[in-house]
C-alpha cells in the first residue's frame, strides 16, 4: 500500500553565515500509512516543523528523499489532495468566507460546489456567523479556525496540521478534536504535530517522538502507554507506608508492583486487613513517553555543527 | 491559469494603497489639467507628464523586490505554496501582479495624458505609444527586482536592480549607444523622456518587444533560483 507520508533517511541541515550550520534532521526516516492519526512530537527545535516543511515541499533535503500520497516531495499537483495548516498560521485580511474561497480556489476548485464547501467547513470550525468579518480582526483561536478551514476546504486525503489547537479554547480543542476523529473515520490521514500530549493521547493511532532531528520513539500509542511489567494495585485501608513508593489519595493507596508478584501483594494487603479496589496493568502517560525518550541533556545550540 | 490569476488579482488587492499613492499623482496631472492655461502651459504639462510616468518604474522595482520577502516574512507564502500551487505559477502570479498594478497606473495616465496633452497638440495614439514602453518597461523592471527578491531582502533587490538595469544604461552613454538596449528599460524610458510637441517620436515597437523577451528569460531565471530557496525560512 502507498504510504500517505514517507521520508526516507532525511538529512536537512541550514547553513548560516560562515561555517555555521544547524543540522534539523539527521538520517530521518518516518512512514505514516493512510487512514491514521499519526501523532509527531517532539521538544522545540526537535525538526518537527522542518520534517513538515519539506514534506510540503517549502524546502529541500540536503540528503534523503521522501513521498507524500506517492509522489515525491513539492509536487505541486499532489498538494491539490492535502491540507496543511501551519504553526502561527498567517492569513491575508479579507473576509473570512472569501478567504477561504480563495484557498479552495488555489486547490482547483471553484464554481457553486466551492461556496457551498467553504460555508461548509466555516460551520464545522465554528465560524458560520463570523463568515462575513474580516479575518484581520479576528482573535488568534479564531484565526486558528480559519486556518483549519482552509485546510480542509479541498476535502484533503491527507490533512498535515502543525500545533493546529495551540491557541484554541477547551470548547473549542473538542471541536477540533471531534473533526479529526470524524476525516478518520471517512478514511483520511491526519498528520498531527502538537506539543497537547493529552490530546495526541486521547486520538492517535500511532505516535513518534523525534529529538535532534531523529526519531527516538515510535509506535502504536494503546503499546506505547501500556506498560506490560507492571501492575497498578489500589486499596483502601491500609497505610501507605506498608508498600514502596505509594501515593495517598482520599484514603486509597495507589502503588506498582512487577507482574507476577501481584497474587502475593493481594494476599499481603489482606493480610493487612484492606480491601483491594483495583487492579490493572500500569499504563504511562505520553508525557512519561516524552520526558523519556527526550530526557537526554540538551544544550541551547543544540544541533550545531560547525 | 487559474492560479496565476488569482495570485495576481490577490497581489493587486493586497497592494491598493500603494496603487492609490501612485494615483494621486495621476490625479495631480489631471487637477493641473484643469487649472492650467492649457495652450500657455503645455509645456509644463508635459514635463509633469514625464516626471509621473518615470515613479511607475521605481514603483515596479518597488513592488517586484518586496513581494516575496513580505510574504516570506509574514509566513502567508506557506498557506498559497501549500495549495496546488506551483512555484512557477506563483512567480507568474506575481509578474502579472506587477503588470496589472503598473497598467492600472499606465491607463489611468493615458486617459489623463491624452485629455490634457492632447489638448495640447500632443498626438493622442503616441500617449498611448508611450504608455505602452512604460508598461513593459515595468513588467521587465519588475521580474528583474522578483528575481532578486527571491534570496535577497528589498533593499538589497532594489539596489541590484538598478544596477542591473543601470549598468546597460551608463554603457550606451559611454561605450556604445547599442548598450543601452542590452536590458531595454532605460531605453523605453527615455523614449518618454525624450517626446515633445514638435518631436513626439514615432511607435518603435522593437525595444517593447525585446523588453517582453527579456522578461521571459528573467522570468525562467527567477523560477530556477525560486525552485532552490527554502521559502520557510525568512531572508533576513
Amino acid at each position: 500500500m502507498v504510504a500517505a507520508l514517507e521520508f526516507v533517511a532525511v538529512s536537512k541541515i541550514y547553513r548560516g553565515f560562515g561555517a555555521r550550520q544547524l543540522q534539523a534532521l539527521n538520517d530521518f526516516s518516518l512512514r505514516v500509512e493512510p487512514g491514521e492519526i499519526f501523532g509527531f512530537l517532539g521538544p522545540n527545535g526537535a525538526g518537527k516543523s522542518t520534517a513538515i516543511h519539506l514534506a510540503m515541499g517549502f524546502m529541500r533535503p540536503t540528503s534523503g528523499y521522501g513521498r507524500m500520497l506517492g509522489t515525491p516531495f513539492g509536487n505541486a499537483r499532489t498538494r491539490r489532495r492535502v491540507g496543511f495548516l501551519a504553526e502561527n498560521v498567517a492569513l491575508y485580511h479579507r473576509r473570512a468566507e472569501r478567504l477561504v474561497r480563495f484557498y479552495g480556489a488555489l486547490s482547483g476548485m471553484g464554481g457553486p460546489s466551492l461556496s457551498k464547501r467553504s460555508r461548509e467547513v466555516l460551520e464545522l470550525v465554528g465560524l458560520e456567523s463570523q463568515s462575513n468579518r474580516n479575518v484581520g480582526k479576528f482573535s488568534r483561536g479564531m484565526l486558528q479556525r480559519t486556518g483549519c478551514a482552509q485546510a480542509l476546504v479541498n476535502d484533503p486525503e491527507l490533512l498535515i496540521l502543525d500545533e493546529p489547537t495551540s491557541a484554541l479554547d477547551p470548547l473549542a480543542r473538542v471541536a477540533v478534536r471531534e473533526l479529526l476523529l470524524h476525516s478518520r473515520a471517512q478514511g483520511k490521514t491526519i498528520f498531527l504535530s502538537s506539543h497537547l500530549l493529552s490530546e495526541v493521547e486521547l486520538i492517535c493511532d500511532r505516535v513518534a517522538v523525534i529529538n535532534r532531528g531523529q526519531v527516538v520513539r515510535l509506535g502504536r500509542t494503546a503499546d506505547l502507554l501500556h506498560c506490560a511489567d507492571r501492575i497498578k494495585i489500589s486499596a483502601r485501608h491500609i497505610s501507605a507506608q506498608s508498600f514502596e513508593e505509594s501515593s495517598e489519595e482520599n484514603g486509597v493507596v495507589t502503588f506498582s508492583v512487577p507482574a507476577g508478584s501481584e497474587r502475593a501483594t493481594l494476599e499481603r494487603v489482606w493480610n493487612l486487613g484492606g480491601e483491594i479496589v483495583s487492579v490493572n496493568p500500569l499504563r504511562r502517560s505520553l508525557e512519561d513517553i516524552f520526558v523519556e525518550a527526550t530526557s537526554a541533556p540538551v544544550s541551547m545550540d543544540q544541533g550545531m555543527v560547525q | 491559469m487559474k492560479p496565476v490569476l488569482l495570485i495576481a488579482i490577490n497581489f493587486v488587492r493586497e497592494q491598493r494603497w500603494p496603487i492609490f499613492v501612485l494615483l494621486l499623482w495621476v490625479l495631480l496631472l489631471a487637477v493641473l489639467g484643469l487649472a492650467a492655461n492649457i495652450p500657455r502651459d503645455r509645456e509644463d504639462l508635459l514635463f509633469v507628464f514625464k516626471q509621473v510616468s518615470i515613479y511607475v518604474v521605481a514603483f515596479s522595482i518597488f513592488f517586484g523586490g518586496s513581494a516575496i520577502y513580505s510574504e516570506r516574512k509574514s509566513r502567508r507564502i506557506l498557506a498559497v505554496l501549500s495549495k496546488g500551487v506551483s512555484r512557477q505559477q506563483y512567480l507568474s502570479g506575481l509578474v502579472l501582479g506587477v503588470t496589472i498594478a503598473c497598467g492600472i497606473y499606465c491607463f489611468a495616465l493615458g486617459l489623463t495624458g491624452s485629455w490634457t496633452l492632447g489638448e495640447a497638440g500632443f498626438p493622442m495614439l503616441q500617449v498611448w505609444f508611450l504608455m505602452a514602453c512604460l508598461v513593459a518597461a515595468c513588467m521587465l523592471a519588475g521580474t528583474v527586482a522578483l528575481m532578486f527578491s527571491t534570496f535577497l531582502n528589498p533593499f538589497f533587490a532594489a539596489g541590484a536592480t538598478a544596477l542591473v538595469l543601470g549598468l546597460p544604461a551608463l554603457a550606451g552613454q559611454t561605450v556604445a549607444p547599442r548598450w543601452a538596449d542590452a536590458i531595454p528599460v532605460y531605453s523605453l524610458v527615455a523614449i518618454v523622456l525624450r517626446s515633445s510637441y514638435r518631436f513626439p517620436g514615432r511607435a518603435v515597437w522593437f525595444p517593447i518587444l525585446l523588453a517582453l523577451v527579456e522578461m521571459l528569460i528573467f522570468w525562467a531565471l527567477s523560477a530556477q533560483i525560486f525552485w532552490r530557496v527554502d521559502i520557510a525560512v525568512a531572508v533576513e
